[in-house]
């Protein structure tokens, strides 16, 4: 049991000293209150706008959930992907080649520790920020369910990565429990009843048994599925190298081949880019309805579009850099300005027309009229241009660093927020468009757009200093 | 002719001082090696002469390129095998020497047969389709070493060049280095591993706390070691290691030599005073003259 008390405090303490030094020393201290705050912000606006308390209850959990989901993927697969986030990293979770120590009872470990470790960083000040919209009292109760939420996500990973390990067989059990959990909701069984949720919205024994079991049970699947010894096999590849080179001789740009290969060779390839642009497209169908249905409001859905999906660039311009090193570069005759080039050639490739044919997709779906569509097509444009030179404005070759340096991120968020949010409410408020409005919101688009280029153009020469400082 | 020229470089890392005035020479053809422990600034060094860094202070010449002023110039004309780097993840080695190869404007069939050269001299040739990430460590590096030598450069900068590979590995490098200075080339090489800079370098120069402290041909060293002039020169506590080893003695003879090291004194200016009068090698240290 002391061990066991040494490596949890290890794992703890490492976890934080981890999330100190990538997301900017004591500045992470802040994320908590950053978190509190945005989060009471966005509880107070959307009850003021009319959103139903249930409604934000129930997508705080929503979001909680898919977070322990991808908490976990980060967690458990394994060195290569620490080793793509986070660089030449070496965690206690790996130690069981060095110490007497099993691997699944160092897994369990780590869970404790990501439950813990998240449910006060991040869960708690989560929690308190809905003190505007539930009673007190009620408080201590959410945080316990957006926690056990938390950790379902996370066992739910942790199963799957489990039976992964099992090759196809455990693959075809992961296929089928997932299925089945949908085909399950699809038949209109109460699939929620079992989940933390419930418990927050009706509190009694049986609805706390129904949201304990689910996250058991993946637990017993994981620890009876993981093969501690499993290896996948080597990956080969033809040298598609040289079949970008002869696909489009006038790319013939060795940094932007390569950024296309890191995409496409990594886990999801070039379908991740489309997937994550797919989620902001639900994300945008759900802000709409909602402000059709309970809010009451005539919405331009190619403005409203357009302007929420102009938010890819910055998934985008992630995967764009994230299997990518710097440091590879430094050796070479490359010249850093070369580099980010480079990146905004496979932007203007991958990036733009992913936002517009999800654009397209969605304004057309939703019966955006000529000049909406238009109007919208300008603002999708122009955001993806200008969050592109503001994300390497603020983050350089690593937007990564965004998301828990509470500084940045808060100059993130402002930045992001300057130009959306008019233009999102002229999408929610300004049905039927007029002529004019049209014309100042393509005007915007360009705008935007130039804006973009400003803030690239300054910043590249700024990062090519600091790379070699 | 001059290879690699310094004069006075500095460089701090906040309060950390990596290069306290480090000049040094050398010249082109040889072989040289700066050994020095952990920490001594040996890394700094080479990311400074490879335009990867910027001094604080001081001048350098890299084939006659200014490193501070045109840093791409330099990487043209050098190679460059950092330490413990690893090649792209996503890549396939083949993949990599074409991306390589297409930065040093090189033709594809240039590429095809320089690579099928080095995979055959360094044996992994059956990974050249394997994704780098599932490269073993030693795999990776070898391909890092075909990468540094791909454009078949007059200068290469190599930190650790042995790090994981295999003895017998080891031995190829070592005669594909010596090969490469027999041709006219020169080697930098960055270690702190004594027996592979006694047995390779033609010149070593050692560095504590960001100074080069003096030069030594370890051919003409005679009775004397190289770890005893490192151990000598970096101020380790022999006594110590003697404890260490038994009282057997890690062959730390630290009167004895004394008389040897008779640029010593001269060495508190730095290394440019270190030249060939005091090296007790037997031929004239050109390669150490100011």
């Amino acid at each position: 049991m002391s061990a066991d008390r040494a490596v949890l405090a290890a794992m703890v303490r490492e976890e934080w000293r981890l999330h100190s030094r990538l997301f900017g020393g004591r500045r992470f201290a802040a994320f908590p209150v950053f978190v509190a705050l945005v989060g009471g912000l966005t509880a107070w606006a959307l009850g003021t706008a009319g959103t139903g308390t249930a409604t934000v209850v129930a997508g705080a959990h929503v979001l909680v959930a898919l977070f322990g989901l991808q908490t976990g993927t980060v967690g458990l697969v394994g060195r290569d992907a620490m080793r793509g986030l986070l660089g030449e990293t070496t965690l206690v979770v790996f130690s069981a080649h060095t110490l007497p120590l099993r691997q699944r009872r160092l897994l369990g470990l780590f869970l404790l520790k990501d439950v813990g470790y998240y449910a006060v960083l991040l869960l708690l000040p989560l929690a308190a920020a809905f003190a505007p919209l539930l009673p007190l009292a009620r408080l201590p109760l959410l945080w316990l369910t957006l926690a056990w939420t938390f950790t379902l996500g996370l066992c739910a990973t942790v199963a799957v990565v489990a039976l992964a390990t099992r090759d196809r067989p455990g693959k075809v059990v992961a296929a089928l429990g997932a299925g089945a959990v949908v085909a399950a909701a699809l038949a209109g069984l109460p699939v929620v009843a079992a989940t933390p949720y419930a418990l927050f919205v009706a509190p009694g024994f049986t609805s706390a048994v129904a949201a304990a079991l689910p996250p058991l049970c993946l637990l017993c699947v994981a620890a009876f599925a993981y093969d501690p010894e499993h290896e996948p096999p080597a990956r080969t590849a033809d040298n598609a190298y040289r079949a970008w080179q002869r696909r489009v001789p006038a790319w013939d740009d060795p940094v932007f081949v390569k950024t296309m290969l890191d995409v496409s060779h990594s886990a999801g390839g070039y379908w991740k880019v489309l997937l994550s642009a797919g989620i902001l497209v639900a994300v945008s169908a759900f802000l709409v309805s909602l402000a059709e249905s309970v809010v009451g409001l005539g919405v331009l859905p190619g403005v409203a579009f357009g302007s929420v999906l102009g938010l890819t660039a910055f998934t985008t311009y992630n995967w764009l850099t994230q299997f990518d090193d710097p440091t590879t570069y430094a050796t070479l005759p490359v010249d850093t300005a070369a580099v980010f080039d480079a990146k905004r050639r496979a932007f203007a490739v991958l990036g733009l027309p992913t936002g517009v044919a999800w654009y397209a997709v969605a304004a057309l779906w939703q019966g955006a009229t000529p000049l909406d569509f238009l109007a919208g097509l300008a603002l999708c444009v122009g955001l993806q241009a200008y969050l592109f030179g503001l994300t390497v404005a603020l983050a350089g070759l690593q937007p990564n660093e965004f998301l828990f340096d509470t500084v940045l991120f808060a100059a993130f968020t402002f930045g992001v927020a300057v130009p959306l949010v008019p233009v999102l409410v002229v999408g929610f408020v300004a049905a039927p468009l007029s002529t004019p409005l049209a014309g100042a919101l393509v005007v915007a688009g360009l705008v935007l757009a130039g804006v973009g280029h400003v803030l690239y153009g300054r910043a590249v020469p700024r990062w090519r200093e600091r790379a070699r400082e | 002719m001059n290879a690699i020229t310094t004069e006075g470089l500095r460089k701090s890392y906040g309060d950390l001082t990596a290069l306290a005035g480090l000049t040094l020479d050398v010249p082109a053809g040889e072989l040289f090696g700066l050994l020095g422990p952990n920490g001594a600034g040996k890394s700094t060094t080479i990311r400074i002469l490879t335009g990867q860094l910027r001094p604080d202070a001081g001048t350098a010449s890299v084939l006659g390129v200014d490193p501070v002023d045109d840093p791409v110039g330099v990487r043209e004309r050098v190679g460059v095998l950092p330490e413990q780097e690893s090649p792209p993840s996503f890549m396939t080695p083949r993949e990599y020497f074409d991306f390589v190869g297409s930065v040093r404007d090189l033709d594809a069939e240039t590429v095809d047969a320089r690579v099928e050269t080095w995979a055959d001299r360094l044996g992994y040739g059956a990974k050249l389709d394997t994704m780098n990430t599932d490269l073993s460590r030693g795999q990776q590096q070898k391909v890092m070493i075909t990468a540094a030598f791909l454009h078949d450069p007059d200068l290469v900068f190599i930190d650790e060049p042995l790090a994981n590979l295999d003895p017998i590995v080891q031995e190829t490098v070592k005669r594909v280095l010596r090969d490469y200075r027999d041709d006219g080339n020169t080697v930098f090489l960055s270690t702190h591993d004594i027996d592979v800079a006694a047995d390779l370098c033609d010149r070593v120069g050692i560095v504590r706390e960001g100074e080069l402290v003096t030069t030594r041909r370890p051919a003409g060293l005679g009775e004397e070691r190289l770890l005893d002039v490192f151990l000598r020169e970096v101020g380790a506590d022999t006594d110590a290691l003697d404890d260490a080893s038994g009282g057997a003695g890690a062959g730390v003879e630290t009167g004895a030599d004394e008389g040897s090291d008779a640029g010593e004194g001269s060495d508190a200016d730095g290394a440019t005073g270190h030249t060939e009068g005091t090296d007790a090698g037997p031929g004239p240290d050109t390669g150490a003259g100011r």
